[in-house]
Parts: structure tokens; C-alpha cells; sequence
């Protein structure tokens, strides 16, 4: 294996660990982490995704298509399963509506609602909505190497004064610079929750995981996972997409 | 008057009699004030506890809040109406609060709750539960992003003092608003719903989350529970804005439903008391001028006309019956006076630990009602009684053939 | 024995004053046993509001369905349940609930409520959550809260749409008619409630034969702790959350606590003001008569017999007295037992309810009395009158018949 023992010692003097096995050379945690906060996010995207809900009690399955535009425009259509077939979330801004094709209705969610789990889902609304970057927001060093798979472990503190759940994020990052496992740290530092990446594949263009798995910490039995079936980025999109007229029409 | 005289002296001449009769009227009238004393003060305990639940004597609500109790709206002038309720006659402390709903969240644990702005230094005044910090402590004024949470709370965050949790509420526009808090003070209240309602922040740190300006409520506690309704009055006529002044019975129907309920019975009460008081009365009274009868025929023989020993037995009755309301008062007044000042504590009662008075809204103390009332009630007990009850025997006195009564050997 | 007869038979020769004595014992003892039996009908008229309409005596729940009231942690097979439950002699209704948080809308602004399947036969009454008026809430006609529907804008005869999640995950959402408005004392009703049937809200929400809430009422609301801890040792009910009312709000219990001392304390009073008029009519009596005891000493009776003869006449007279009264209490509760005491009219107040708030407040009780109550009082009163007497027969010992006869 090739590797650049110059650089890694600079590498290291800089980032202050010691390891002694032959290690590629160590990363830049700052690009780094903006290429992670950017892995999943583009100026829009059209995709096709799958969740399923898991706990003790029951399993939810759903399929469902995803148009997006930047952070304040989204519309999710549910494909599957069949008796929730056609239902549409569509969120503009701070606004968000639900078409009901059962009913033939377009309600509007009051902002209050907005606060839980999404779609009863282990994600929560910070999740989806909070522009909460990793780059931004904590501090970041290399903490160790990891040899299966191979990458590294990066170690994230949240800075002060940032408001958030997490004190810590602990994330593996493969030597192909995509994340392996993200674990989170409550802010009284126990392990809250931890989310795995795999199924690696080329997708709308870019090369990632789409398969990912978040499993709370406490709780037994309970998992969200999501599979990215296909997507496109950067896509070019109709005015009238993130529209309520468009909501309620069939597609 | 010949009566008036006759009755002078016969209280003298059966000195045992007259005694037993002033003291068993004394002493009956005595149970009774003080019967009432503790019917009265049963109102007081529906009154404080919806009180010290956080509700107050009074509140000032916005416009539009009776009917919706929408938690996030805002009074039109919470300054002029604190001002106002300060300035009025009867009022002991106020307090101001704003509301919204929000999740507090540690990790993955999230938890609905109702957060809370208050003024620390005013709230505990109003507010039982704040008034005994489990753990930690309580705001303190000027402090910001510091809250106080319900033991359940806690709980189900598996959070603990000293613990940074993520409040998030709707803010202006509707946005969704995220900011950390630091847990000072558990409050233990001993009822899970209790619990719940307790989540408490300065007020500063609710405006600058959901972006809505202002108090959402001025509490008033007056200093005499009576006065809820003089005082939501003269609130409503200082008002602006369309703000609205509500008494406790008015913000907690279901304590006032009770209270009504309450007093219900209790005339039911008053109404046995009084008669047990007339009866213990009567037939003492009965039973002394049956054994009288010989005495009233002697006189009856000497030419006393009927309506006048009709009045003498009545005057007769009238005085015992002062005399007896002056030993019910000598009685009773330091009694009630002190039931109505310290109280009956139930805790001792049930036992301090007992599980019945966890999670209790008020105090578990008793207070009986003391006030200008009593002399007249005793007053018009005791004479109207005896004088009552002395009808009867006067018409069968004035009855009495005398022939038949000296006849009997008795 | 023959102290007893002499006894029975001086009574009777001055029948006034022993009617007298008479009626003032059994009316005392009367008087005292109807307080009792009021106090116990207020206690059950207390707990009833508060229990009634949405409580009730015993909650079941699935275990932890209290900490987040998650959808899908239902009470299953909850029809089983409920019909093993009502094989307990003890418990009078039993009934299952749904409770779903969800959206409703008018048009398309949604609003957030709690829609609350019931079953509707046995939840109407007089303390219960449905009034006996209330339009019905089959199929798709629902029940709105009154502070709600102002809200929404809603009057009865719209449709609404009512969204939310099934206890399996899935979406929900139908539209339904509002039949009518409603008002309860409970507070959660009227500002966010929807009343549903409890078939269709079960078939709403994907919950077959599933329940979130179990409520059940006793026929007796003193034995509510027995009932409580003989249903959660039920194999059918293991692993589930069985909690009466006091564990459920310990807030109103301390209230209840309080009122109740209070009553106690006016209870002791009476029996003392009772007996204190007893005792002043027994005393009255009984020293009227030194005339003719002093006659009784002249003739030579032992003053140990007179004192015998006293006491004898006056437990006679106590015991019938008693006897009388207490029959008369009974007399009273039987009569007002089944249909209850109009409190309003009794008192003079004009409607038998109150309306505060728009939220009616029953003033019908039922008054009851225990044995503990009928022993007491009857003892209380005979013990009464024996040591009323008891002061003047030792005085008999020391008379002197002389001064006695002059008084």
C-alpha cells in the first residue's frame, strides 16, 4: 500500500494524534464535513424513496416520490401502500398543506403540529427542517483511525451557544469520503441515537449510501430506515411544482 | 310591669333553674355559631384552592380568551393592566405570565408541554407548587434560559439538574423556533397532570421564542377571597384594549360548580343546626314550665289573666335567651377567633405522609369564618329561640285551670 | 326487675312530660341521622362530579400508554376485556374509549384536536360525559366541543375532515357531519374535542377491537379501592395499568379531603349539640321532680332505689327515644334513597341544577346511612340521657326530704 509518510507526519503534527500502523493520509476534517452536509442536499432534486418504520409493536412500510427545491420547497407524494396511495405533503416556507385523495380535501397543518416526529417516523423536525450543519456548528478533529471498515472517526463538539439536541456527534467517514455511521450524543452526553450508512451506489449522478438506518439508543425494537430507490440532483423544475393547484391534481 | 317584676324574681327563686337553663341555651348556641363558623369557611377552601393552582383570585385575560383560551394570545397593555390591578383597593400581590405551547426535548426523548414565562420574583405568591423547589432551585429574577421542570417532566427526559434541553415553539410567521435551556429546579408535586403543568421560564426567554410581545395574563390574588368579585369589577372598568377581568370561579367552573354544590348543602346544614339548637332549647324550656304548672295555677287562682302570663313566660324566655347568648359568646367568640386565625391542619389529622394530600393545590388547613356576623347571629339565635320555643309552654300555662292543676299531686 | 317496671310506669304518669322527653330524644336522634345520612350523600355527590363524566371510578390502560399516549399502545382485544370486567358483582358500567390526537377542518385550515371515540349507549346519563339530550353519534355524525367548534367556525350540519394517524402508522382521514355541539366540565372536551362513535372511530384509526381506555364506574363509590385491586389481579388484565380516580387526580382528592374533614367536624358538633339538648331536657326533668323524690324519702324508699329508678326510667326513655328517631331517619332515607333529594327546591334556590358556565351542576342527592351511623347515634343518646340524670339521682342521696317536700 502507498502511502506518503512526510505528509501523514504533517498531518498529524497538525491534527496532534499518534498512530503508528501505516494510515492513508489523515483527512481535512473542514472539507470534509461540508462534503457530508452537502451529500444529500441540492439546489433540487426529484427522487424516489422508501421508509420503514419499525417497532415492537409494528412494521410501516411506505413508498413514496420527493420533489424538492433548496430548504423551503418540498413535495412528497406517497406511491405505496396502496390504501395511503396519492397523498401528498406539500411544504412552502413555513407553511405546510396535506392532499387527502380519500377525501378529496387540502388541509392546511398548523404550525403547532409541525413540532413532532415527522410522519411518526424516528426523524425528528430538526431533521428535516433546521439548517443545522455539521460544519457550521461544532468543532471538529480527527479522533482515530478505523480499520473496518477503513476510514476515520471524526469527533464533533457542538460549539457554544448553538442551539441543538446534540453535544457530540461521533461520525465514521470511509476512506472514500462517505459516511459509514453517525452516532449522537445527548447534551448530557449519552448515546442518544445512531444512524448507519450503506448499500453504497451511484445515484442521480454522485456516488452515495443510499440506504440509511437511524436506531434510538434506549429503546428496543424501534427503527427508521429509508432507501433511496433513484434520484436526480440538481433537476430542473417546473414554477408551479411547490403549488397547491399541482397538489391536488393526479399525476 | 307586674310580669316583668314577677319574672325578675322568679329567675332569683330557682337559681339552678335559671342556670341550667342560661348555660344549656349558651352552650347550644355556642355549637351552633361555631357550626357555622366552619359552614362558612368551607367556601374559602374552593377559593384558595383554585387560587394557589396557579389560577389567582382575578386574571386579567385578552379579549377573545374566555371563549377560545387560545394560550398564545397577548393582553392589548399588560403594563397598564398590571399597573391597574396594583392600584386597586384589595389586592395583596400580583403576578404576569405568557404561554405557548412547545417541546422540550433531550436526545430523542420529546415531551408537549405548555412553557411557561413567568416573573420569578411575583410568581411563587400565586403559584403553590414554586413555593417548595424538590431540587435545585427556583429562577431567580433577571435570569434567562434557566427552567424549572414538573418531576415528570424530567422523567420522561431522562434529564436532570444542571441539563441543557431544546425547547422548541412556533415563533413569529409561524417558523418553527429552537432554544437550549439550562434545568435548575425539579419541582416533585406528587400528581403526574400537576407535574406536567409545571415548566416554568422567564418571560423574556417566551417573547424572544415565539415572538409574541407582551403578557399573556396578570394574576391577582386579593387579600380576602370575598372581594374576587369587588375587584374583578373595578378591574373591568380601568381596562383598555379589550382586555377582560375573570374571577376564579369564572376561569375554573368545575371549582365553582363545586362550591355551589357545597352551598347547597350546606343551608340544608343550617337549617338541622338551627333546629337541633330550637329543640334542645324547647324542651328544656317545656319540661321547666310543665313542672311549673301548680306555680302558674296558684297564680292563675289569683286572678293573673291568661295573656299576661303568656307575656311573663315570654319575658321570661326573652331574658334567659340574652343571658344565654352572653355565655355563648364568652364561649365561642375566642374559639372561632382562633379556628378562624390558625386553622385546623389536617395533616396531622391524617398523618403528614399520607398519600391523600400529595399533589394537593392548597394547604390541607381548615379555617373556620370569623367575622361581624357572629354577635347578631348568636344574638337572635339565642333569644329568638328560647322565645320560640317558649310559645308552647306559655299557651299551655295560660291554659292551666287551676282547680285541676292544685289537684294534682305532683 | 321490678326498679324497671316502677320505672316504665312513672313515666306514664306524667305522660306530658314523658311525651316531651320522648320527642326531644327521637327528634335529636332524627335530626343527627339525617345529617349523617346528607353527609354521606354529599361525599358520593362530590366524587360523583368529579368521577362522572370523564374519569370514572377505575381507569385501565395499556402499560405506558399514560407517559406519551403513543397511538399504537392499545389495550387489545379491549371487547374481552371489558366483558371480564363486568363479571365483577362490584362494578356497575364498563365501557372502552379511543383517544386520537388529530387534525380537523372546516374548509382547509386545520385545527388540532383530540378526537374521542365512545360508546355511546353507556356513556350518556346524568353525570356522564353525553347528556341524555345530546343529538346521537352514530356512523359518521360527531359531537363537536362548544369553545372548539367557535374556533373552527363550525355549527352543527357542517362537514368536517378529522386527520390522524392510525394506531398502526398509517394515515387516517374521513369526513364527517356535525350532529350537534356539546359542553362537559371538562375543560380538554369543550376546547379540543371530537365525540365519535367508538366502532367507527376504532375503524378510523385501523384499531380492531382495540381500545387506548377502559372506564369503569362501581355501584359502589366507597369500595373503589377493593374494585381496583381485584380487577388489576385479573389474568386477562396483566401487564395493564389498573389505576382508580385518587392515584389518577390526587389534586382533587386533596381537596375532597379538606370539605370532607370539614363535614366530619360539623358532624361531631351536632352529635354534641344533640346530646347537649338531651341532657339539658333529662336535667330540666329530672331536678323538677326533687319534690316528689323528697315525698319518696319521707315514705321510706331507699335513696340507692331512687337513684336505680332514675337511671332505669331515663335508659327507657333514651333507648325508645332513640328507637323512635332512629326510625324516623330511616324512615326518611328510605323514602329519598332511589329517587334523591332535590337540594334546589329543598332550599328554596328554584332549579334543581345550576348552570355556571353553560356546564350543569346537579343538585340531586342520595341520601344513605350505614349501621355505624344508626349504633352511633342510638348510643350516643341513651349514654347521653343515663349521665344527664346521673348529676341530680346522686344529688337524691343527700336530700333531705323535709326541704325537699317545701320546694
Amino acid at each position: 500500500m502507498m502511502w506518503c509518510r512526510p505528509l501523514a507526519v504533517v498531518a498529524l503534527a497538525i491534527i496532534g494524534m499518534a498512530s503508528i500502523p501505516p494510515v492513508p493520509p489523515a483527512p481535512d476534517v473542514d472539507a470534509l464535513l461540508r462534503h457530508l452536509d452537502d451529500l444529500y442536499r441540492s439546489k433540487s432534486s426529484i427522487a424516489r424513496i422508501e421508509i420503514q418504520v419499525i417497532n415492537p409493536r409494528t412494521t410501516r412500510s411506505l413508498r413514496l416520490k420527493a420533489w424538492t427545491r433548496g430548504e423551503e420547497h418540498s413535495l412528497i407524494v406517497i406511491e405505496a401502500p396502496p390504501r395511503e396511495a396519492g397523498t401528498a405533503t406539500l411544504r412552502v416556507e413555513d407553511n405546510l398543506w396535506n392532499y387527502l385523495p380519500r377525501i378529496a380535501r387540502t388541509i392546511r397543518v398548523p404550525p403547532s403540529a409541525m413540532l413532532g416526529s415527522w410522519m411518526g417516523t424516528d426523524f425528528t423536525n430538526d431533521d428535516l427542517v433546521h439548517e443545522s450543519s455539521m460544519r457550521r456548528d461544532f468543532a471538529s478533529r480527527v479522533d482515530r483511525r478505523s480499520d473496518a471498515p477503513a476510514g476515520w472517526w471524526l469527533r464533533l463538539d457542538v460549539k457554544p451557544d448553538i442551539v441543538g439536541r446534540w453535544a457530540r456527534i461521533d461520525v465514521l467517514v470511509s476512506d472514500d469520503d462517505l459516511p459509514v455511521e453517525e452516532r449522537f450524543y445527548d447534551r448530557k452526553g449519552r448515546l442518544a441515537r445512531t444512524m448507519t450508512f450503506d448499500e453504497v451506489r451511484p445515484l442521480g449522478g454522485r456516488r452515495m449510501p443510499v440506504h440509511l438506518t437511524l436506531v434510538p439508543a434506549d429503546v428496543d425494537g424501534q427503527r427508521t430506515e429509508m432507501r433511496y430507490l433513484e434520484a436526480q440532483f440538481d433537476v430542473a423544475l417546473p414554477e408551479d411544482t411547490f403549488s397547491l393547484s399541482r397538489l391536488e391534481q393526479n399525476r | 310591669m307586674v310580669s316583668t317584676r314577677y319574672a325578675v324574681r322568679s329567675v332569683g327563686r330557682n337559681v339552678r333553674r335559671t342556670i341550667l337553663s342560661v348555660v344549656g341555651i349558651g352552650v347550644g348556641c355556642a355549637l351552633a355559631v361555631f357550626m357555622e363558623s366552619m359552614n362558612r369557611g368551607r367556601d374559602e377552601l374552593f377559593a384558595r384552592a383554585a387560587a394557589s393552582s396557579g389560577i389567582g383570585h382575578v386574571r386579567v385575560v385578552p379579549r377573545g380568551w374566555r371563549e377560545r383560551r387560545d394560550v398564545r394570545a397577548r393582553l392589548a397593555d399588560w403594563q397598564h393592566d398590571r399597573d391597574v390591578a396594583r392600584s386597586t383597593p384589595g389586592v395583596a400581590s400580583t403576578t404576569i405570565r405568557s404561554r405557548t405551547q412547545a417541546l422540550v426535548a433531550m436526545g430523542t426523548h420529546v415531551v408537549p408541554v405548555e412553557l411557561v414565562g413567568v416573573d420569578p420574583a411575583t410568581e411563587p405568591s400565586t403559584f403553590r407548587f414554586v413555593r417548595e423547589i424538590t431540587h435545585g432551585r427556583y429562577l431567580r429574577p433577571g435570569e434567562h434560559g434557566t427552567v424549572v421542570l414538573g418531576q415528570s417532566i424530567a422523567d420522561r427526559l431522562r434529564a436532570g439538574l444542571d441539563d441543557d434541553i431544546l425547547a422548541t415553539a412556533v415563533g413569529p410567521r409561524g417558523s418553527i423556533e429552537s432554544a437550549m435551556l439550562r434545568v435548575v429546579g425539579i419541582v416533585a408535586t406528587g400528581s403526574e397532570d400537576a407535574d406536567l403543568a409545571v415548566c416554568q421560564v422567564a418571560i423574556e426567554d417566551v417573547t424572544k421564542l415565539t415572538g409574541l410581545k407582551g403578557a399573556g395574563e396578570v394574576v391577582v390574588m386579593a387579600g380576602d377571597w370575598r372581594a374576587a368579585d369587588a375587584i374583578r369589577d373595578a378591574l373591568t372598568q380601568r381596562l383598555t384594549g379589550g382586555d377582560e377581568a375573570m374571577t376564579w370561579g369564572e376561569l375554573a367552573p368545575e371549582f365553582k360548580g363545586h362550591n355551589e354544590q357545597d352551598k347547597a348543602a350546606a343551608r340544608f346544614v343550617r337549617a338541622i343546626i338551627l333546629l337541633i339548637v330550637l329543640l334542645g332549647v324547647a324542651s328544656a324550656q317545656l319540661a321547666a314550665v310543665l313542672e311549673r304548672r301548680r306555680e302558674f295555677a296558684v297564680l292563675s287562682a289569683l286572678g293573673m289573666r291568661a295573656g299576661t302570663m303568656v307575656v311573663l313566660v315570654l319575658q321570661e324566655a326573652a331574658a334567659l335567651g340574652l343571658a344565654g347568648a352572653v355565655v355563648a359568646l364568652a364561649i365561642a367568640l375566642p374559639v372561632v377567633w382562633q379556628f378562624a386565625r390558625t386553622g385546623l391542619d389536617l395533616r396531622s389529622a391524617y398523618g403528614s405522609s399520607n398519600f391523600t394530600f400529595s399533589g394537593a393545590f392548597m394547604e390541607p388547613v381548615f379555617y373556620g369564618d370569623f367575622g361581624v356576623w357572629i354577635v347578631p347571629w348568636v344574638v337572635a339565635l339565642a333569644v329568638g329561640a328560647t322565645m320560640l320555643a317558649s310559645l308552647y309552654p306559655a299557651w299551655f300555662a295560660a291554659r292551666t285551670d287551676p282547680a285541676v292543676a292544685l289537684r294534682v299531686a305532683q | 326487675m321490678t326498679t324497671l317496671r316502677i320505672a316504665w310506669r312513672n313515666l306514664w304518669r306524667n305522660p306530658r312530660r314523658t311525651a316531651l322527653a320522648l320527642a326531644a330524644i327521637g327528634l335529636s336522634v332524627g335530626l343527627v341521622l339525617a345529617y349523617d345520612a346528607m353527609l354521606r350523600a354529599v361525599g358520593d355527590w362530590m366524587v360523583e362530579t368529579i368521577t362522572g363524566p370523564l374519569l370514572g371510578h377505575v381507569q385501565v390502560h395499556a402499560a405506558d400508554w399514560r407517559k406519551d399516549r403513543a397511538m399504537d399502545r392499545t389495550l387489545r382485544r379491549a371487547g374481552a376485556l371489558c366483558d371480564a370486567i363486568a363479571r365483577d358483582p362490584d362494578v356497575g358500567s364498563v365501557t372502552a374509549r379511543v383517544y386520537a390526537p388529530a387534525l380537523a377542518a372546516l374548509s382547509d385550515e386545520g385545527f388540532a384536536v383530540m378526537v374521542i371515540g365512545v360508546d355511546r349507549a353507556r356513556e350518556t346519563g346524568a353525570a356522564r360525559l353525553l347528556a341524555p339530550d345530546a343529538p346521537a353519534i352514530e356512523g359518521k355524525r360527531v359531537l363537536m366541543g362548544r369553545a372548539l367548534a367557535e374556533t373552527m367556525n363550525a355549527h352543527a350540519g357542517a362537514t368536517i375532515a378529522i386527520v390522524g394517524q392510525g394506531a398502526d402508522g398509517s394515515l387516517a382521514n374521513d369526513l364527517y357531519t356535525v350532529a350537534g355541539l356539546i359542553e362537559t366540565p371538562m375543560d380538554l372536551v369543550n376546547r379540543q374535542g371530537v365525540i365519535m362513535a367508538l366502532g367507527e372511530a376504532q375503524a378510523l384509526f385501523s384499531m380492531d377491537d382495540e381500545a387506548h381506555e377502559i372506564v369503569i364506574h362501581a355501584r359502589d363509590a366507597a369500595r373503589v379501592d377493593a374494585v381496583a385491586a381485584r380487577l388489576a389481579a385479573l389474568p386477562i388484565l396483566e401487564g395493564a395499568d389498573v389505576l382508580d380516580w385518587k392515584r389518577l387526580q390526587p389534586e382533587m382528592v386533596s381537596m375532597l379531603g379538606v370539605v370532607e374533614m370539614a363535614w366530619l367536624l360539623i358532624l361531631v358538633l351536632v352529635f354534641v349539640a344533640a346530646a347537649a339538648g338531651v341532657a339539658n331536657t333529662m336535667l330540666m326533668a329530672t331536678f323538677e321532680r326533687t319534690r316528689e323524690f323528697g315525698m319518696l324519702l319521707a315514705l321510706g324508699l331507699r335513696p340507692t332505689r331512687i337513684v336505680a329508678m332514675i337511671v332505669a326510667e331515663s335508659v327507657a326513655l333514651g333507648a325508645v327515644g332513640a328507637a323512635a328517631g332512629a326510625a324516623l331517619g330511616i324512615a326518611l332515607v328510605a323514602a329519598t334513597h332511589d329517587s334523591g333529594v332535590d337540594f334546589a327546591t329543598l332550599t328554596g334556590q328554584g332549579t334543581s341544577a345550576i348552570s355556571a358556565m353553560g356546564i350543569r351542576w346537579s343538585l340531586r342527592m342520595y341520601p344513605s346511612l350505614a349501621a355505624v351511623d344508626l349504633v352511633g347515634a342510638v348510643g350516643a343518646v341513651v349514654m347521653t340521657s343515663m349521665l344527664a340524670s346521673a348529676w341530680p339521682a346522686l344529688r337524691v342521696g343527700r336530700l333531705q326530704p323535709a326541704r325537699a317536700l317545701r320546694s
